[in-house]
């Protein structure tokens, strides 16, 4: 499948879906004026994806620097898509990179990984400004 | 007169400690532009990134209640579907903190429940916020919310202290709503 590859505007974020090689990646900030809009096709193929056979190990990096609380559902939608790809017996990780002062956005990984059970999730510390 | 008409509410305004501020009909370009506005002032400030970030997303929050729920708006289509929601805005220093106040008309149908949430919120410690952002992250939003729950949760997540809110009746069927944070 092609991949996903959505340049980051001032207030949606930059998304890089690389299907072949497993990786996906969100950067950027995220308070689109429509949210559905915005995310309604990024779920489209995700879920299209995930649909194909295959056990490829997936790589999730979350590198958004903020996201207003509507994008928050659309974040945790993805992430219960790839937990159920995970408990069908794909290896998924999830890396929820914050940058080391920003204490809000290191909380906010620990309430979107608290029930996921089988994707294996990992809150990364990057230095101030280290997050494009 | 003009000039004293107008420096008056200047002056007002300053004594408040307001440094931005907007009445009249927000939209989510409004949003974006006073948004950039506001961080760049903090940011040349030397405020630290993770604070700027912290009023800017409860800016941001409060900014979209207004375009979503205020009771005086105009919508349709024009090029592309437009939504501007009457309302105020206004960001001020206190005491050495931020504080955000918001002002829009609510009908008064909507008070109760609103008054309910807003209660509720502040009813609750650290913990309990959280606890309550959990849940709410994992719900689907009630019907004609557009996620307003998660919204307030988001602003009392980010505020130091419990947030303020008051309704002003107007007639029988609105009255005005005013909710101030402390960042």
């Amino acid at each position: 499948m092609d991949s996903l590859n959505i340049p980051a505007t001032g207030r949606t974020p930059g998304v890089a879906f690389d299907f072949a090689a497993g990786h996906l990646r969100l950067t950027g900030e995220s308070y689109p004026d429509d949210v559905a809009a915005f995310f309604g096709p990024v779920f489209t193929a995700l879920r299209a994806w995930l649909a194909e056979p295959g056990d490829d190990p997936i790589t999730f990096d979350m590198e958004l620097l903020y996201f207003n609380s509507s994008s928050a559902k659309a974040l945790m939608n993805l992430f219960q898509m790839l937990e159920a790809a995970a408990k069908a017996g794909r290896p998924v990780t999830i890396n929820w990179c914050h940058e080391e002062n920003d204490e809000s956005m290191r909380e906010l990984g620990e309430d979107f990984s608290e029930d996921l059970r089988h994707v294996a999730f990992s809150l990364r510390n990057v230095p101030a400004g280290g997050i494009e | 007169m003009l000039a004293q008409q107008y420096a008056a509410i200047k002056r007002d305004l300053d004594g408040k400690g307001i440094v931005f501020s907007f009445s009249g009909y927000l939209s989510e370009g409004i949003l974006y532009s006073l948004g950039e506005a506001l961080r760049e002032k903090m940011t040349l400030e030397d405020t630290d990134a993770p604070t700027v970030r912290r009023v800017f997303s409860v800016f941001v929050e409060q900014m979209q209640n207004i375009i979503r729920y205020s009771a005086e708006k105009v919508t349709g289509a024009t090029t592309r579907a437009v939504e501007l929601s009457a309302g105020m805005v206004t960001i001020g220093m206190e005491r050495g903190k931020v504080f955000i106040v918001c002002g829009n008309t609510v009908l008064n149908a909507d008070v109760p429940r609103l008054r309910d949430r807003l209660d509720h919120l502040r009813s609750l410690d650290r913990d309990g916020i959280k606890t309550y952002y959990r849940e709410q992250l994992r719900e689907e939003p009630e019907d004609g919310s557009r996620g307003a729950t998660i919204g307030l949760i988001e602003i009392a997540r980010r505020a130091s202290e419990p947030i303020d809110y008051d309704f002003d009746p107007m007639d029988d069927e609105r009255s005005f709503f005013c909710l101030k944070v402390r960042i």
